[in-house]
């Protein structure tokens, strides 16, 4: 049985729909990509699994259960956890306090807990500014204490909004390097990427937006370029 | 000498205001909301407390204890049937909601206790002083003062290193981030207006207890808690302490170079903090 | 095919000829209706001038004020020392009287409007509390005892009564009328936009900021004439009954009750506030109680108030200020 999944789920803010009936299937473990262009709906979709926008509770299915539109706090003591766009840290409060709230707030653990120890081995960096007020941190810094904040809740899957976004190329790679760590003891990753490349690489699974609606699915080793394009710019609309 | 004496009689006022303006700085912190019934709820606990006294034969202290537990749940009561329907951007639905709220227990009030003044006997506490230098200071004001200080202390200490103070600086700081890394905003909302009211609850025995109250007196501790915050700064904690301190020297000296120049002067401080610094005295940098 | 903006709808037209009789109705008051009755409809014109101006306030400039009664007491304390002390003619003091709102709205606004949203209304109640204060403590407007216009002797009661209806008709030219054109205006736009989302109408070229100081002056202004004509009917004033909560109250339950961020709304909720006070002001605060509750509720269950539901029901507005694209040639 797959962890989460969504089922013909549409959303959107007031009158204006962005997402017209998105199928995903995230199963235990694995890396899944969400691939597309800006305003495709990635965004919207990782908003509407975790809560954060109105939808119906069949729509979202988490062990199978329905879980749709079910605040987002319960929804991270169910494993469900996010890195959401933008990093969005407390600003006011440092590193450790930010990483304390997550894991105060955490669902019940599966195997072997993240401990803030873990994410400080994770990113290193982090320990050292342990002290120091989020808003003082790199872009980059940032991010990894968000990525850190998402592991501390004790997530089954952990939904990664533009993680890359505006980071040093080094500052990704580090960060996609600690990625495989995470699947390792079984959290499902759904990544929200820019990076078509990247995403394929670090993902067994991927899926293409196109305005609100799935256009591509499959395996990311078995996708061409090809595919990709004509997917991700709706080549095949053009077309009809 | 006077004014030496006007400045000591303003810092022990502060002493009460700072427990007025608490519960405000906190409610707005997390939540950018104002409950204008802030002040009635002073008044009702008060009232609340001088009716114990009167008919349960509780001592000031029992009736203390009493009233903070009180005003705890009448703060929950709050948040949870009203004010979290209301938080939001706009600023507009909470404060009319609160507004029509204050109206009606005001007039309620009205109703149970009658417009008469009203007082908490403290059992002799009133009228007792000591002698410090060449200053009489009254026992009572001093025990408000330090009160003041141990919940501002006690306050600070818990938003700076408890569980629930990291979850509301969180939910201040952003509250749908808070919301996904697990935090329930509307019960950490709950909690805080409980600890606001649950402060009222000091407030309103001291000031049962130092004064009197009356069903329309509300308003003027909401100003004056409302004074206190942005002279001390928003969103902190220590600003509204020094904050209600400005503000009860300021009246009393003003009472001192005239009686009936005593509030306004407290207002004229307040303005010309507004023009000149307008972030208030000790806001933090941002 | 060709296309032109309508604004104008039957039920607009309708509207306008009835406002017309009406304000025709008001100005012949002293001829055909008596004393008590012209007493009444002043007094209500008033309540209808304040809420609409608080409605201008907080329904399009989102500027949520419970000060009001500021304006309201520092018009009519000008008014009352320019007639009963200098000597001014009242009827020409009235008008004299606004320049005190005016003035005083452009401190404080720059004052006040640094604070947050709801610190904004708090602070507006602190002026108003220090204006009173002020008036109670000055020699000028003889301190807490209060004034009485007793140059008003001078004129007989019919003379009254008329200049009481004239000025009652232009209050309501000037703040219903007034608030009607403005917006029907190219600023209509900008303030439907800044009450529907301040933020996206600063992003299209609303100079949010300008034009909230102009309504706040505006909406001060409206609100001292009404202070001003309330008074000087009234004929005596003091610092509490100038400086009142009652005028906030009042605004505040007429609007949210009526339905924010519309002309009708207002018109609805002052009838209704007007009536109310007659018929269970005597239960004092019980009255009180229920008038508190009831926008308690409808600012938490029932946003848009009376005119809202109304709406959604019937599209007649009396004031139209949408504009529609239609076909065809006129």
């Amino acid at each position: 049985m797959s962890l989460l999944s969504t089922h013909g789920l549409i959303a959107g803010y007031g009158d204006m729909r962005a997402l017209h009936g998105i199928d995903l299937v995230v199963n235990p473990g694995e890396t899944v990509a969400l691939i597309g262009a800006n305003g495709a709906g990635k965004s919207t979709l990782l908003r509407s699994i975790m809560g954060l926008l109105p939808v119906a509770a069949d729509m979202v299915q988490l062990d199978g259960a329905p879980v749709g539109g079910t605040q987002p706090h319960r929804m991270v003591q169910s494993g469900v956890a996010i890195v959401p766009e933008g990093r969005r840290l407390f600003a006011g409060m440092t590193v450790e306090e930010n990483l304390r709230v997550a894991s105060e707030h955490a669902a019940a653990p599966q195997g072997q807990p993240w401990t803030q120890e873990r994410v400080y081995d994770l990113f290193p960096i982090l320990r050292e500014k342990a002290r120091t007020n989020v808003e003082n941190l790199s872009g980059g810094q940032q991010q990894m204490v968000s990525i850190g904040r998402g592991l501390l809740a004790q997530p089954r899957v952990l939904l990664c909004d533009e993680i890359s976004l505006g980071l040093a190329p080094r500052v990704v790679r580090e960060i996609y390097e600690a990625l495989p760590q995470v699947t390792a003891q079984g959290t499902a990753l759904v990544l929200v990427e820019q990076d078509v490349g990247l995403a394929q690489r670090a993902s067994q699974r991927l899926y293409c937006l196109l305005e609100g609606r799935v256009t591509l699915e499959g395996r990311s080793e078995d996708i061409s370029r090809d595919d990709i394009s004509a997917a991700y710019f709706g080549a095949s609309h053009a077309l009809d | 000498m006077h004014w030496i004496e006007g400045i000591v009689q303003g810092i022990l006022l502060g002493g009460l205001y700072a427990q007025y303006a608490l519960g405000m700085a906190l409610m707005f912190g997390v939540m950018k909301i104002v409950n204008v019934t802030h002040g009635d709820l002073v008044i009702l606990l008060a009232l609340i407390g001088i009716s114990f006294a009167d008919f349960a034969g509780l001592g000031p202290w029992s009736v203390l204890a009493t009233l903070v537990p009180i005003g705890a749940a009448i703060g929950w009561l709050l948040q949870r049937a009203m004010l979290n329907r209301v938080v939001g951007n706009d600023p507009l639905p909470s404060l009319i909601a609160t507004f029509g709220l204050s109206i009606a227990l005001q007039n309620a009030m009205l109703v149970v206790w009658s417009a008469d003044t009203r007082s908490l006997s403290g059992g002799g506490i009133q009228q007792a002083s000591i002698e410090i230098g060449p200053l009489f200071v009254g026992v009572l004001p001093l025990i408000v003062l330090i009160c003041a200080t141990l919940l501002t202390g006690g306050l600070d200490a818990v938003l700076r290193f408890t569980r629930y103070g990291r979850s509301l600086r969180a939910a201040s700081a952003d509250v749908e981030a808070a919301a996904m890394v697990g935090v329930n905003p509307k019960s950490v909302y709950a909690t805080a207006t409980a600890i606001a009211v649950g402060i009222l609850g000091f407030a309103a025995t001291f000031q049962a207890m130092r004064s009197t109250v009356a069903p329309a007196d509300g308003p003027f501790q909401l100003i004056y808690a409302f004074e206190a915050v942005i002279i001390g700064g928003l969103g902190s904690i220590w600003g509204a302490f020094t904050g209600a301190m400005i503000l009860g020297v300021s009246q009393a000296i003003g009472f001192r170079i005239n009686p009936g120049f005593g509030i306004l002067a407290g207002h004229i401080v307040f303005l010309a903090v507004l023009a000149i610094r307008p972030q208030g005295i000790f806001q933090r940098k941002s | 095919m060709s296309y032109r903006v309508e604004r104008m709808t039957t039920s607009g037209r309708i509207a306008l000829l009835i406002g017309a009789v009406a304000l025709g109705a008001i100005i012949s008051m002293p001829w055909w209706a008596s004393q008590g009755l012209i007493r009444d409809v002043i007094t209500l014109a008033c309540y209808i001038a304040v809420a609409q101006m608080w409605n201008m306030l907080a329904g399009y400039g989102g500027l949520v004020s419970v000060g009001q009664q500021a304006f309201v007491g520092v018009a009519a304390y000008a008014m009352f020392v320019l007639a009963q002390t200098f000597g001014v003619n009242p009827f020409v003091a009235v008008g004299l009287s606004l320049i005190a709102p005016a003035l005083l709205a452009v401190p404080i606004y720059l004052l006040l409007h640094r604070l947050e949203g709801p610190y904004f209304a708090i602070g507006t109640w602190v002026v108003a509390e220090a204006l009173r204060l002020v008036a109670t403590n000055m020699p000028l407007v003889n301190g807490g005892a209060g004034m009485s216009l007793r140059v008003m002797t001078q004129f007989s009661a019919h003379e009254r009564a008329i200049a009481g209806s004239i000025l009652a008709a232009l209050l309501l030219l000037v703040t219903v009328g007034g608030s009607y054109l403005l917006l029907r205006s190219r600023y209509g736009i900008a303030l439907t936009a800044m009450r529907d989302n301040p933020v996206a109408a600063r992003s299209q070229g609303v100079d949010v900021q300008r034009l909230r100081f102009w309504i706040f002056v505006a909406a001060a202004v409206g609100t001292g004439f009404a202070g001003a004509v309330y008074f000087m009917v009234q004929l005596r004033i003091t610092p509490p009954s100038a400086f009142s909560m009652e005028w906030a109250n009042l605004a505040i339950f007429i609007v949210m009750v009526g339905g924010i961020g519309s002309i009708e709304g207002v018109l609805i909720g002052a009838v209704i506030y007007f009536f109310a006070d007659r018929w269970f002001g005597e239960y004092g605060a019980s009255y009180l109680i229920v008038l508190g509750l009831l926008t308690l509720m409808t600012a938490l269950f029932f946003r848009e108030g009376l005119w809202g539901l109304w709406r959604r029901k019937f599209d007649a507005p009396w004031f139209p200020t949408r504009r529609t694209l239609v076909q065809g040639d006129r």
